[in-house]
């Protein structure tokens, strides 16, 4: 046995054993989703060790910019320095770990210490602290920086870090989950519009991720309002058109396609022609081109945690038709029972002021703490979450149902010759994604991650 | 000028708000306490440096609606599958500190106030409070006053609640 995973507490090697047997067969253990030992794990294996989202570089455009995020539960200085060059610093002071950085976004040339005053500059060098001479008589400073992660990169703007050094680099951890995003994100330079809206639901992380794996069969039902009043036209019976693919690593898409685009008006994802024709795709290849014109509805996940979602909507289904609105997502955990989500709404770079205010407008009145979709996708969140803390839970080990899809269960089905990166599967009535999200996350969790440290 | 039945006629005003609220009358409320031109909004708030001001967005919000958008989220609570609010969430508002300022002309005042709102849901014996300023404007119309504008600056940076199928 992996002498590892003898350290581990005795309810945490019970459920992975468990989950080991059963996530193959489409079966999960509920305990998964709260359980506090399994969390501390969690911080360690799965956030310890995996590329995990910080931010998009136009949230930071100037020098000094910066905004707190959070890898796990740590708060890391997400930044441009003074040189340009984008950090993530963890915000804990060299000196005794006092907090350096208070506010949730600024510019700043310095980063002050609270406690005795040591002081960083935004490129994470100690450059002072009170009292040098009589304090620490000429002492040699000049190696001390604030901690960073051991690898930060980015793809598109959106900009990753990695605590672990061994951990494969960025485009290979992200494998062909770049082919998917070359044909989205690598249509133009998109930006962040606003400030990402946060809020805490009492529920476990990873429900936002399997939810965001793509789940067409929960969008019929939990959100069957959202056809009666109009807010989403796509028909109803046609939800289940388009593909699933699992893509590796966890990484997942899920997109759901219209009409042959030469035949109808839709193209490019429902884009207006204003902002399509701007679209740079020389760097695409024919299939890549083809979903690109023919997709209405893209949603993904790159594990661990960073989540993304595009479809037409409308905040006002009377007088206005259904614009596209595109939300980058994290779900950070905050304990074994609570997270925090993170939405980013995101448009191209040069779309219309109008297009942009009116994308921001129906992306809250939809996705957001306050939008009429994800009011309702906390309901089971909450609920599945105090379940799976219950002495029920403890006792019985319950194994929840992600069988949609496989041999004898349904009827979506690999496509044959499927020209992107990974398998994919139609239509998308399957639990195939969220299947692959797990089997990523168990083999994460069996795993201890190198404990190198930064200098 | 602010007279005392001024006072009044306003503070009865945010008083049969809340009840409606409270009381799940949201169509009412929307109906019969709104005007077409209502501006509704609930900006986001981060933590900022102190000198940096009191960190409202300027460009982000968690509520931002007009009456057309309004009247969706109104009518999308009438849905047999509003799951979120079906229960129904017991809340309460409590407004107090109650300013009036001059409005243009005579039919029409600005009214500050701050409310605290009690949330619980199910069977659960938790409960979360919001708490903020809001800033109104309300007019004269046909003789009732109705509401025409308000911000809600919320005492959150993270929203405490995870979902807002509510009004503040
Ligand atoms: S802990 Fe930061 S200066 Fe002492
Ligand atoms: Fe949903």
């Amino acid at each position: 046995m992996n002498p590892e995973v003898i350290t581990l507490p005795e309810s945490v090697r019970r459920i992975l054993d468990q989950a080991q047997e059963s996530i193959p067969q489409g079966l999960l253990p509920i305990s998964v989703f709260n359980d506090p030992d399994l969390h501390k794990v969690e911080m360690e294996r799965i956030f310890g060790h995996n590329w995990v989202f910080i931010g998009h570089e136009s949230e930071i455009p100037h020098r000094g910019d910066y905004v707190l995020r959070y890898i796990g539960e740590d708060a890391f200085i997400f930044i441009r320095d003074e040189k340009g060059q984008i950090r993530v610093m963890w915000d804990s002071c060299r000196h005794r770990g006092s907090q350096i950085c208070r506010a949730e976004s600024g510019n700043a040339s310095h980063f002050r210490c609270p406690y005795h005053g040591w002081t960083y500059k935004n490129t994470g060098e100690l450059v002072g602290m009170p009292a040098y001479k009589e304090a620490y008589g000429g002492w040699d400073r000049s190696q001390i920086r604030l901690h960073e992660p051991a690898q930060v990169d980015s793809l598109y703007g959106l900009v990753f870090a990695c605590l672990d050094p061994l951990t494969p680099p960025l485009d290979e951890f992200l494998g062909g989950a770049k082919w998917y995003m070359d044909f989205y994100h690598g249509l133009g330079e998109m930006e962040v519009v606003g400030e990402p809206h946060r809020w805490s639901v009492d529920a476990n992380w990873k429900l936002g991720c399997e939810n965001f794996a793509g789940d067409e069969h929960h969008t019929l039902f939990l959100h069957r309002s959202m056809w009666e009043v109009g807010a989403i036209q796509v028909p109803r019976d046609r939800m289940s058109d388009g593909y699933h693919v699992q893509i590796g690593n966890g990484h997942t898409i899920d997109m759901g396609m219209g009409p042959d685009p030469d035949e109808s008006g839709i193209e490019y994802m429902d884009y207006p022609k204003e902002i399509t024709e701007k679209f740079k795709t020389g760097h695409l290849s024919k299939d890549q081109l083809a979903l690109a014109r023919q997709s209405v509805i893209h949603v993904g996940i790159v594990a661990p945690n960073f989540a993304q979602l595009h479809l037409p909507l409308t905040s006002d289904a009377e007088n206005i038709p259904p614009i596209p609105v595109k939300t980058l997502r994290v779900f950070q955990p905050k304990g074994p029972n609570e997270m925090e989500v993170w939405s980013w709404c995101v448009v191209w770079k040069g779309v219309s002021e109008e297009f942009k205010e009116l994308s921001h407008r129906v992306l809250m009145s939809t996705f957001s703490p306050s939008g009429i979709f994800e009011q309702d996708d906390v309901v089971p969140w909450l609920s599945i979450t105090k379940a799976a803390g219950s002495g029920f839970a403890r006792l019985k080990q319950p194994l929840l149902n992600y069988q949609m899809g496989m041999e004898g269960v349904g009827v979506s089905k690999p496509v044959p010759d499927w020209a992107g990166p990974g398998t994919a599967y139609s239509p998308r009535f399957e639990e195939g994604n969220q299947r692959s999200f797990w089997s990523k996350w168990l083999r994460d969790m069996l795993v201890e991650p190198s404990k190198v440290s930064t200098p | 000028m602010i007279t005392r039945d001024l006072r009044d006629d306003l503070t009865s005003a945010l008083f049969h708000e809340a009840e409606l609220l409270d009381d799940g009358k949201v169509k009412e409320w929307f109906e019969g306490l709104l005007t077409k031109e209502i501006d509704y909004r609930i900006p986001v708030r981060i933590t900022r440096e102190r000198l940096s001001g009191r960190g409202f967005s300027e460009h982000a919000w968690l509520m931002k609606e007009n009456w057309h958008s309004l009247r969706q989220r109104v009518m999308r609570l009438d849905s047999e599958y509003a799951w979120a609010e079906d229960p129904a969430s017991r809340i309460r508002h409590f407004v107090t500190n109650i300013r009036l300022e001059e409005g243009e002309g005579s039919d029409r005042v600005t009214v500050k106030s701050n409310v605290l709102l009690f949330w619980s849901r199910l069977d659960s014996t938790d409960f979360k409070l919001v708490s903020g300023e809001r800033h109104d404007e309300w007019v004269r119309e046909d003789d009732t006053w109705k509401l025409d504008a308000r911000t809600v600056y919320l005492d959150h940076t993270t929203l405490v609640t995870p979902n807002l199928a509510i009004f503040i």
